[in-house]
């Protein structure tokens, strides 16, 4: 049965004519040449489109039919050994002048941890016509990144790509009877008229509950691969110890599990199409709702991308107190990982929840003075932060740092060396280096399993280069070692802090720059030109150059990314989020085979996941 | 359900009333059920500084069975809709539901395909908290709120309330 999802149309939000001559457009073709291309370019030839710097970024575009070769030598080619493939995601351009192009593309960011080099490789799609809308089809890269397995699953779902050699081939977040491939641009945004009438004859009232998905009680399936032979349990979407609406089916023999079927979606809230249909600034409000226990990473990682994108410089200050925040949000995050880790382990510790929840609040206080929001804050804003800092803030922050390292001390003194919390936790969830690059983790997942690498110090943005502080790891790959690192990380935070909060220099807040920054409201009063912008910026917003830039920034529980398409348009053509639970989940199979069910809580737990970022 | 049953037809019960809702509004359970931004200011209302024990609520029990209140905690997807009715559903009466939040409450910002706008088109809710989270303050309002309705009720209300089927009625199990 057809889902009858009304298309809401609303004149203000999609009147193209705002745009100048000449947009909507292609993003520009890659220019000039680097070590890296010139290496492709020399093994594939005439098999390389087009290779060069684009944004900043080693762009390569390659013939779809050599993507898988090219993918294999990016990995083993010693002079270029991209270990990981960290995102996969794709462009539909049916709203672009084509000009007889292919109408969807994939891009893929390969990353080198060894060399520290970042190539993004897009992929023309081969289309034939279909009936269910999934025209496409390209290789899948399973076969040489692992990683890539969950990704492509996301494309092919909300995309309608089909990639020819994926082992599993499901869709992953939608139901499975949905009608359509959302984030094709013909499928409608969805949604409903919100009413203002009270007369129910009104045809405001049509559109009420109809984009609700008609409920058939359905058998579940048997995920492919698992046997009835064995024990197949379900764990979830309610369920105390899944963090969220996570839904694994699980199959046991015996005690031990022998696979785990995760089953995303449960959250999926249209983050992406809701981002294509909003102007650039009102997307970060979003992005707080995404990973709701770190939503200032969040807002650093959209603006830092945007702002890339429109080149633009951010004062001295607001990068400090993006530090800040951004900081004191990891100290945040890890907490609640922490208490509701302990918690989940020993299944009644709610001691611990109370004690971090203690600090965390202290935390969301010190968010409250600067922003007013406690949770989602909106804080960083394109072009620097919404408000300068209150006066009395430093104060407080400084009182903060001086009690917090204790606390650690504290928390640690109360589970580290505490016998039943070393038997749940000391090798169990084990996931090696090699597995970890070729699943494409990220954060504590890969510092766990010995990847010294952290993008604060190894590709620095927002000024971190300008501090000191150490990136713990782990060689032990287990629980026990990403406990470990988590709390060190938030002693190296508390470091971080300190040095930001001693050199905080004055200035302004925000860019000057009134074509994307809003002027300050004292302006408004005595300024036509600024009530000018101040409209413009409303009505409007600001126009981005097109193109397509892809930036990661490391969030308390890995890289989370940002690929922005622009088309010219004041909004995003394409609005793609690397969530760094998304990946960092996919190994919850690999980790919990042989074990016990129990440890899968201990898993979940560890790879400290958040459903809002998963399912987007 | 409960006790309502076995008090006979026609018997006033006005002072039973009393003393039955006194206790409900004094232990009423919520459902350990989180879904998305606002399940972490439901958390922080459960921990030491918001304190909802004050309320009798500290307990929070993850089987329906055990709980009488569903604070609806978040936005509420299409894949996840049936099964909060169903959750629902297998709560035993005498129940409440919160919709906590504004996504859970009309939807808030995710006007799209791929949220429910409002969790009231499948289950009956007692309470709406506005905010995006609400502040665990606004929560406790909440609670409130419901004590004042629940404080209001008769137990007879709660007499002959529909029977959910039981899942093998709903789908059987193939094996």
């Amino acid at each position: 049965m057809p889902l009858d999802v009304a298309p809401v149309v609303r004149a203000y939000e999609t009147q193209r004519t705002l745009n100048p001559p000449g947009i909507p457009a292609l993003a520009p073709v890659p220019e000039g040449e680097t070590d890296d291309t010139r290496r492709i370019c020399e093994q594939f030839g005439e098999d390389i489109v087009v290779a060069g710097l684009h944004n900043g970024n080693e762009v390569v575009y390659v013939a779809p039919g050599q993507l898988k070769a090219l993918a294999t030598f990016l990995r083993d080619d010693p002079e270029l050994s991209y270990e990981t493939l960290i995102d996969v995601t794709s462009v539909d351009r049916s709203h672009l002048p084509l000009d007889g192009e292919a109408r969807f593309q994939t891009v893929y960011q390969f990353r080198s941890y060894s060399r520290n080099q970042h190539l993004t490789v897009v992929a023309d799609c081969e289309t034939e016509p279909d009936s269910d809308g999934a025209s496409a089809k390209i290789d899948s890269l399973t076969g040489v990144y692992q990683g890539a397995e969950w990704p492509e699953r996301e494309v092919y779902d909300l995309m309608g790509i089909r990639f020819t050699g994926h082992p599993d081939p499901r869709r992953i977040l939608m139901p499975k009877n949905w009608p359509n491939h959302p984030l094709q641009k013909q499928a409608p945004l969805g949604g409903e008229e919100v009413p203002f009438t009270f007369t129910w004859d009104d045809p405001e009232f049509e559109t009420l509950g109809s984009q609700i998905l008609p409920a058939e009680s359905t058998i579940p399936d048997l995920p492919p691969g698992m046997s009835r032979q064995n024990m197949v349990i379900n764990m979830g979407p309610h369920h105390p110890s899944t963090h969220g609406v996570l839904r694994l089916v699980v199959e046991m023999d015996g005690e031990r599990i022998v696979s785990i079927d995760p089953d995303l979606g449960f959250l999926h809230s249209g983050f992406e199409k809701t981002g294509e249909n909003k102007r650039y600034k009102d997307f970060v409000y979003y992005t707080d709702r995404m990973d709701y226990l770190s939503a200032m990473s969040n807002n650093l990682g959209y603006c830092l991308t945007i702002e890339h994108m429109l080149g633009l410089e951010i004062p001295e200050r607001a990068q400090v107190i993006r530090v800040i925040m951004a900081e004191m949000q990891r100290i945040a995050s890890h907490l609640f990982w922490l208490a509701t880790h302990v918690l989940d382990v020993s299944g009644t510790g709610m001691s611990l929840l109370m004690y971090a929840t203690r600090e965390r609040e202290r935390i969301l206080d010190l968010f409250e003075m600067a922003c007013g929001a406690r949770l989602t804050v909106s804080y960083i804003r394109i072009g620097g932060v919404w408000q300068d800092l209150p006066d009395s803030f430093v104060a407080e922050l400084k009182d903060f740092l001086r009690v917090m390292p204790q606390k650690i001390s504290e928390y640690e003194a109360m589970v580290t060396e505490a016998p039943l919390w070393q038997e749940r936790l000391i090798g169990i969830g084990h996931v090696s280096a090699e597995d970890a690059l070729g699943m494409g983790l990220t954060g504590p997942m890969l510092r766990g399993s010995g990847v010294d690498w952290d993008l604060r110090r190894d590709r620095p943005y927002s000024g971190y280069e300008a501090y000191e502080f150490e990136v713990p790891t782990s060689d032990s790959g287990d629980c026990y070692g990403r406990f470990k690192i988590r709390l060190e990380e938030m002693r190296q935070s508390v470091r971080i802090l300190e040095q930001a909060v001693d050199n905080l220099p004055g200035g302004l807040y925000k860019s000057n720059n009134r074509k994307v920054a809003l002027p300050p409201r004292a302006e408004l009063d005595v300024s036509m030109e600024a009530l000018i912008h101040h409209f413009k910026l409303m009505t409007e917003g600001f126009h981005v150059a097109p193109g397509f830039f892809y930036h990661g920034i490391e969030n308390s529980k890995g890289e989370l990314g940002f690929f922005v398409y622009s088309d010219g348009s004041a909004r995003p053509y394409r609005l793609h989020v690397h969530g760094p639970s998304f990946n960092n989940l996919y190994a919850i199979d690999h980790i919990s085979r042989g074990e016990m069910l129990s440890d899968v809580v201990t898993n979940i737990g560890s790879i400290d996941i958040v459903l809002g970022e998963v399912d987007r | 359900m409960g006790i309502e049953e076995k008090v006979p037809e026609g018997i006033l019960t006005t002072s039973l009333d009393s003393v039955i809702n006194w206790g409900r509004a004094n232990s009423t359970w919520p459902l350990l059920f989180g879904l998305a931004c606002c399940a972490m200011e439901m958390i922080a209302t459960g921990t030491a500084r918001h304190d909802i024990a004050r309320y009798g609520s500290e307990l929070f029990r993850a089987s329906p069975r055990q709980a009488d209140l569903m604070i609806v905690s978040g936005r509420v997807s299409n894949k996840m809709a049936p099964v909060i009715k169903r959750i629902y559903d297998q709560m035993l009466a005498p129940k409440w539901v919160i919709a906590m939040g504004i996504c859970a409450s009309a939807g808030g910002p995710f006007n799209n395909y791929a949220i429910i706008q409002g969790v009231d088109k499948i289950i009956p809710v007692d309470v709406y908290v506005p905010g995006c989270p609400p502040r665990p303050e606004s929560l406790l309002y909440a609670m409130d709120l419901l004590r004042a309705k629940q404080r209001r009720e008769s137990v007879g209300a709660w007499r002959n309330v529909e029977e959910p089927l039981a899942i093998d009625e709903i789908a059987p199990l193939r094996i």
